[in-house]
């Protein structure tokens, strides 16, 4: 009879040790009240430190699900198509597109995203050379705009958007296409009623991949964005690293862990999640 | 700044106010602020279930356990010829990748220095050598260098985490020391630090764009530049901005002037102005021209306006008033290496040491008399000197006549004091006042 309990002792035991307890620290962390040069934290319920982050904060909160939203919708639409073409065209040579899809990200994360800042700069080889050409103004940037933390954020998930995809469309049974097509339906038919609700599950799994770790990025912002495009990730970390601000960084990680929890059972309830698992 | 005008530093006179060395930058932190953490450490127990770890730091603060610093302490260490020296980067001469200075502190002690460059920021560092210092374990270094505008230095003071200095190894340092770095307030006395350079956190600008930048701060509220103008991230400096823009001397400031000064910067930020709030990549962005006008420090401005590539940048030191800071050596406690440590700061109290450092660096020189060896140089310091000039490019006089090396009288007059906090809660409200400024959205 405990043999069932037993075989999930290590998925409990992972669950309790990197999950449960960590969730906990962070809580009980938010309502206590710090010393920051000893760090010495203690436990006074101070529940106003939500609301305090909050009214400071809120505005860094909705541009951070705006633009993790924003990234999130332009991977979909771009990855899309990439994934569809590579499982139903890629013929004998899937493997090597998907490897052509993640070479970039072999580099690390950082390093390509500073690199688009070079890219980017004011004077840099692009705008640099089109100011050159007076084809644009001189007082004409990307960097430092939302435009260069969306396009950056979208840029560095992708592949956490196309490879779920991928998964999805690649084990729609072509067989139902055909039926699709014996019974008189057009492309844009088959495409709207057959392939698009099979992939359902895997468009869930690829927005949760690509907007939970986009919500909380803080690099892009940090490299590419501006005054007025803070993301919350960027404060999080500042408040841990920079300011040793523990219990005010803990309560905005638990308030973006909310809204990332509303956002996925919103999304869930919205197109359903019979078969999430089987993509995550 | 030449010998003489350093005496009449020393003897309080002629047309340095001492009052405007007093205290610059004193740290922030007053030891009865601190001494509420001691009730803290009774929760660790509580805490401990929580991850967090409760503080071991000694009630009644400066006075570290175990004799540790008094002359019968000192007097039992031996020198281990070896030292690990952590310090911020590009802050030492720099020769093909080697460091003449302390190659020749090798030569002539025998101690190898492990020189390290960890430091990029104060609390960030401070985060990660205090658990090694409440475990009351070796830290991995036997100097550091931490600024007296940032709070750190004062919780390390106030916390016993420093090692008192060995006053019996001071002979260069008494000899030589200026009056900016002798006796500061932040650590009467010098009982605890010696300084390695100081600095102003001033104006860069780019001159080719912007040929009149007049006088004042304003130039970086100037709505011409919009979208071109850098600011500091740090909250210490940017609040210090705001008030020298109202006219308010930040050392004596309240709580209503920093809200003042917040508008403001809120305004300059709604209104376009500034293109982003910078650590030290603000110069990297001064050269590439993403920026034309920043808040700037003030060796960083002179060090890039030496490559003719760079020429175009220029410092303002404006008539409100530039804030000055010092970073300062120190030896942590349970330093495995500390007499070595000694010997080490020591050192960079000889003119021949700090003129070579000053040749790179162009930070403002605590010791006046390297003025001196830069003009006319002799001995290993001349070797050294002619084998960076290739790379440094100009003649050491250049260096010599800096102004922001060797301050002169407009400089030391433009010098403001940080503000120091009381409390807690002071540091929480100014935080809370800049921080969402340079975070905004």
């Amino acid at each position: 009879m405990l043999a069932p309990y037993l075989l999930s002792l290590p998925a409990g035991l992972w669950l309790l040790i990197l999950f449960l307890i960590p969730l906990v620290v962070m809580l009980s962390l938010s309502l206590q009240t710090c010393n920051f040069g000893t760090g010495a934290c203690v436990m006074t319920w101070h529940w106003a430190e939500f609301g305090q982050q909050l009214s400071l904060y809120h505005t860094q909160l909705l541009t951070s699900v705006w633009f993790a939203g924003a990234a999130t919708v332009i991977d979909l639409l771009i990855s899309f198509p990439i994934a569809y073409w590579i499982a139903f065209y890629g013929g004998n040579k899937k493997n090597f597109f998907l490897l052509m899809l993640l070479v970039p990200f072999f580099v690390s994360f950082v390093i390509r995203t500073v690199v688009w800042q070079f890219i980017l700069s004011d004077n840099g080889v692009i705008l640099g050379g089109l100011k050159h050409a007076h084809l644009l103004p001189q007082n004409f940037h990307v960097l430092a705009t939302g435009y260069a933390v969306v396009a950056g954020l979208a840029y560095n998930y992708l592949p956490f958007t196309a490879l779920p995809l991928y998964v999805a469309i690649e084990r729609i049974d072509r067989r139902v296409l055909d039926a699709a097509y014996d019974l008189y339906a057009t492309r844009r038919q088959a495409f709207a009623r057959v392939i698009l609700p099979l992939t359902i599950p895997g468009l869930f799994a690829a927005f949760l991949l690509t907007f939970v770790p986009a919500l909380g990025d803080y690099i892009n912002q940090q490299v590419l964005g501006g005054t007025s495009n803070t993301m919350i990730g960027t404060v999080i970390q500042n408040a841990f690293l920079t300011n040793l601000d523990y219990a005010g960084g803990s309560a905005l990680s638990a308030v973006l862990l909310a809204v990332a929890l509303l956002g996925i059972f919103a999304y869930a309830r919205l197109l359903g999640s019979r078969t999430i698992e089987e993509y995550l | 700044m030449t010998e003489d005008n350093g005496k009449q530093v020393a003897g309080e006179s002629a047309w340095l106010d001492p009052s405007v060395w007093r205290g610059l930058t004193q740290r922030r932190m007053s030891r009865r602020g601190m001494l509420t953490s001691a009730g803290a450490a009774g929760m660790a127990a509580f805490l401990a279930a929580c991850g967090v770890k409760g503080t071991s730091a000694q009630s009644g603060g400066a006075t570290p356990a175990g004799g540790v610093g008094t002359a019968a302490w000192w007097a039992k260490q031996q020198l281990h010829h070896r030292v690990n020296f952590g310090n911020w980067p590009y802050y030492i001469d720099v020769l093909k990748g080697k460091h003449p200075s302390l190659e020749h502190f090798t030569q002539q002690t025998g101690i190898r220095v492990n020189y390290t460059e960890p430091i990029t920021d104060n609390l960030p560092f401070y985060a990660k050598i205090r658990p090694s210092l409440q475990a009351k374990q070796y830290t991995g270094y036997d100097v550091i260098v931490m600024t007296n505008s940032s709070p750190p230095l004062g919780y390390l003071i106030d916390f016993g985490w420093l090692t008192p200095l060995d006053r019996s190894m001071m002979t260069n340092f008494n000899r030589n020391a200026g009056p900016l770095v002798k006796n500061p307030s932040w650590d009467r006395g010098n009982k605890y630090t010696m300084a390695w350079q100081s600095g102003w956190t001033a104006i860069g600008y780019n001159s080719s764009v912007v040929p009149n930048p007049g006088t004042s701060v304003d130039i970086l509220f100037d709505k011409k530049y919009a979208g071109k103008i850098g600011m500091m991230s740090d909250p210490q400096e940017l609040g210090s901005i705001g008030l020298l823009k109202l006219g308010i001397e930040p050392a004596t400031s309240t709580e209503s002037d920093w809200s003042k000064a917040a508008q403001v910067l809120k305004q300059q930020k709604s209104d376009g102005i500034v293109r982003a709030y910078y650590d030290q990549s603000y110069i990297d962005h001064l050269k590439n021209g993403d920026i034309v006008v920043s808040q700037a420090w003030s060796g960083d401005i002179f060090q890039a306006d030496l490559n003719s590539k760079y020429k175009d940048l220029k410092l303002l030191i404006p008539q409100q008033g530039a804030m000055n800071w010092t970073d300062n050596m120190c030896i942590p406690m349970y330093a495995q290496n500390p007499k070595d440590a000694m010997a080490l700061m020591d050192y960079y109290y000889t003119p021949d040491a700090q003129a070579v450092v000053e040749y790179y660096n162009d930070y403002v020189c605590p010791v006046p008399a390297a003025k001196q060896v830069l003009l006319h140089p002799s001995g290993w310091a001349k070797t050294a000197l002619k084998q960076m000039a290739p790379s440094i490019g100009l003649p050491t006089s250049k260096t010599a006549d800096a102004p922001t090396v060797f301050p002169t009288e407009q400089y030391v007059k433009a010098s403001r004091q940080y503000y120091q906090y009381k409390s807690q809660e002071e540091l929480n409200a100014w935080n809370n006042l800049f921080l969402p400024i340079t975070q905004g959205a």
